[in-house]
């Protein structure tokens, strides 16, 4: 059962891989104790085991139930990116068909439980990818962050009690043992070239014993066993509608924290690292033209832009800087500042791309990466649709995270998040806002009270997000 | 020779967060004692800015770059000196916002060349602005400044007029170049005087000369050397934007 299905993981959404990023780095703890705490979606993801038989159709089903809910939050995960490296004498047996693949020996379940731990934990994990021309793991890794539901699948995906701890929900996938051989026929003959000798020689070597003595047992420690695989509409439709369910209490635990937090936060002053703009006349010259619902297009676009340059050179004030002592061309010295190191930018999309102009009239080159935050139409909750992060991002000096509105600070909450888990420390967080609501602004704080803000304008705490779409007008 | 250290005023820079041992120091701007004078606030950022158009080893690009920056501080700044009136208006949410609405029309009026480099910061800031200039250059003769050639909005007396020269040494050329638009009718307090670095020596001047006219920049240096260049300064602007 080396042939794999598919070694990668795989999203329910069409991004795929977008959601797939580079190296991890270090992580910034929070150990400040008056800190409140933040649980994102994805914090207590629910993981579904699917094992069963080679050609029992287990990838099949996991697909039809990711394509049926149709959401980006629902991951499947192969156990076969799991396969051990081979030493030499392995490799060359592997060669020869006469390497035991089927056996739970084959497969690295350390590895397999630290991951299923770190997303458990919300964290990012990095997937190993596993060769099969090679039978060797490639340097190479691919991340997996924040799926809120993950489908385990693979002829082991019961045989760890550690795993099974994880887990959820347990499911065998039974099929009869003709089915599985005539499946595997024809599949490794069409997609794989072999020849059909080779094919019943390694089932009756490997497959089969092991299917008795490995796959098989784990029907005991199943919760359901489906039969027929994805012809069971009515096993899919209860399998989706548990993870449905999964998901609701999720949303409901999240947005229930979200409001904690904000009455938490109505007691507390704005911490000091809140810099709301001063309000000079050119600066509420320009507010009054961008806030008037009569200015033209031309007029809105070009004051905004204006002022997000201001904007980002405030927010640039908060970075580290070290003293350096330069040559001018007259031959004096001058003890002035450089910035200690690169500073990048999150782009927090719709909205936060409003402010990209001004960017670049600050730093030209500026790397940029770009999280999509929405809000669910019917409850209000933000969920995370799409994130591309420098790989390096973790290293830099500072990162600027933009925005053009802040009103509950929800979306805000959960981007600062998603740059913590990739390893940025805290106090190199910069976000900035043309506007922004106290609310807002004091939960944010709390939970992350290291990060510093720059804020255009204050306003009244619940404000729709309309400078996008004056920004971009649609 | 170089200029006095007793202006050399070394301060740690950085948020007020941070605690006064955690910011890096530097030299920042020399005090004037001048109510027109309007000194850009001395942050991390603009002192690294400053840094590195200073800097001899910043090639053209940057220094363009950098001093562009630098420009739209200060012609933001300069922008808050002009009259503005009380004006609310209805937001896309339908909230009232009691804001400002300008007042009075402006130009700018660059010193050639190096005034030049300044367009396109206050074009950044004011777009279609109208542009005056003003070429002045030594008299081989006299030593003295001497005008070559002008060319200037007609409706100049009633405008607001952003004068504009990067460097500000011993200020003969802005002296001349504010004579002039006195001359067409500009009244000396409609008159802001843009630059980047100032020498004391050029702001005092200024103050005694023309007690009501602004003056905006991002910095007051230490000084002048022997050859009435600005100490440490950052060598000839104009060459550095335009040739070097």
């Amino acid at each position: 059962m080396h042939n794999s299905d598919h070694a990668l993981p795989v999203r329910g959404n069409p991004d795929a891989d977008a959601v797939i990023l580079g190296a991890a780095g270090d992580r910034a703890d929070g150990t400040i104790s008056k800190r409140a705490h933040y649980a994102p979606p994805w914090a207590d993801v629910s993981i579904i085991g699917i094992a069963g038989s080679s050609g029992s159709g287990k990838s099949t089903l996991s697909q039809a139930i990711v394509s049926k809910l149709n959401l980006p939050w629902v991951v499947i995960l192969s156990i076969d990116s799991f396969y051990k490296s081979l030493d030499p004498e392995s490799s060359r047996k592997a060669f020869r068909n006469e390497y035991d693949f089927d056996a739970p020996d084959a497969i690295d379940f350390d590895v397999l439980v630290e991951r299923l731990r770190d997303l458990k934990a919300g964290k990012r994990a990095e997937i190993p990818v596993y060769s099969f021309e090679k039978h060797a793991r490639l340097d190479k890794t691919t991340a997996i962050y924040s799926p809120h539901v993950l489908i385990l699948e693979g002829i082991f995906a019961l045989y760890d009690p550690r795993v099974l701890e994880l887990m959820d929900m347990k499911i065998f996938c039974e099929a009869d043992a003709d089915t599985c051989l005539s499946r595997r026929i024809l599949r490794d003959v069409r997609d794989r070239g072999r020849d059909i000798e080779g094919i019943i020689k390694q089932w009756f070597g490997f497959v089969k014993p092991n299917f008795e003595k490995f796959v098989d047992p784990q029907r005991k420690v199943a919760d359901i066993i489906v039969p027929r695989g994805v012809e069971n509409h009515v096993a899919i439709t209860m399998m989706t509608q548990f993870i449905e369910q999964k998901l609701l209490e999720k949303s409901k635990h999240h947005r229930a924290a979200l409001t904690r937090l904000e009455i938490e936060a109505q007691s507390q002053p704005l911490s000091k690292r809140v810099t709301v703009m001063e309000q000079t006349s050119q600066l509420r010259g320009m507010s009054t033209i961008i806030r008037d619902i009569d200015s033209s297009g031309e007029d809105f676009i070009f004051y905004f832009d204006r002022f997000a340059a201001l904007l980002v050179e405030q927010a640039l004030n908060n970075v580290s800087f070290e003293s350096i002592t330069i040559n001018t061309p007259p031959g004096h010295k001058y003890s002035g500042l450089c910035a200690r190191g690169e500073v990048s930018a999150v782009i927090l999309l719709r909205g936060g791309a409003a402010l990209e102009t001004g960017l670049r009239r600050v730093i030209d080159d500026c790397k940029t990466g770009r999280i999509l935050i929405q809000s669910n139409v019917r409850t209000g909750e933000p969920e995370l649709h799409y994130l591309v992060l420098p790989s390096d991002i973790h290293e830099h000096e500072a990162v600027l995270l933009l925005d053009a509105q802040m009103s509950s600070g929800g979306s805000a909450l959960m981007a600062v998040q998603v740059l913590v888990d990739h390893g940025v420390k805290m106090d190199r967080i910069v976000l900035a806002t043309y506007s922004a609501g106290r609310i807002g602004l004091h939960r944010l704080t709390t939970v992350f009270p290291d990060i510093a803000v720059v804020v255009g304008n204050l306003v009244k705490d619940v404000e729709e997000r309309w400078v996008e779409k004056r920004y971009f007008r649609c | 020779m170089s200029p006095s250290l007793e202006n050399v005023k070394v301060a740690p820079v950085g948020p007020d967060y941070r605690s006064e041992s955690t910011k890096p120091t530097a030299t920042i701007s020399t005090p004037v004692p001048f109510d027109t004078v309007t000194i850009l606030p001395q942050t991390p950022q603009l002192i690294a800015l400053l840094s590195t158009i200073r800097d001899k080893n910043t090639d053209r690009g940057d220094f363009i770059f950098y001093s562009n920056r630098i420009i739209r501080l200060l012609v933001e700044e300069g922008l808050n000196h002009l009259p503005t009136v009380e004006h609310t208006v209805t937001t896309p949410v339908g909230r009232t916002y009691d804001g400002l609405s300008f007042q009075g029309k402006i130009c700018g009026v660059s010193i050639m060349r190096a005034g030049e480099a300044m367009e396109q910061g206050l074009r950044d800031c004011c777009r279609s602005v109208r542009i005056g200039k003003i070429l002045i250059q030594r008299d081989e003769e006299t030593a003295q400044p001497k005008l070559f050639y002008d060319k200037l909005p007609e409706d100049i007396a009633d405008r607001w007029v952003l004068l504009l020269d990067p460097m500000f040494a011993t200020g003969g050329s802005a002296i001349m170049a504010v004579e002039v638009l006195k001359s067409r009718g500009v009244a000396e307090d409609r008159i802001l005087f843009i630059n980047l670095i100032a020498s004391p020596e050029g702001i005092k001047n200024f103050a005694t000369k023309f007690p009501k006219l602004r003056v905006v920049t991002a910095f007051v240096d230490q000084g002048l050397d022997e050859k009435n260049y600005i100490c440490p300064g950052l060598g000839d602007f104009g060459d550095r934007y335009y040739t070097r």
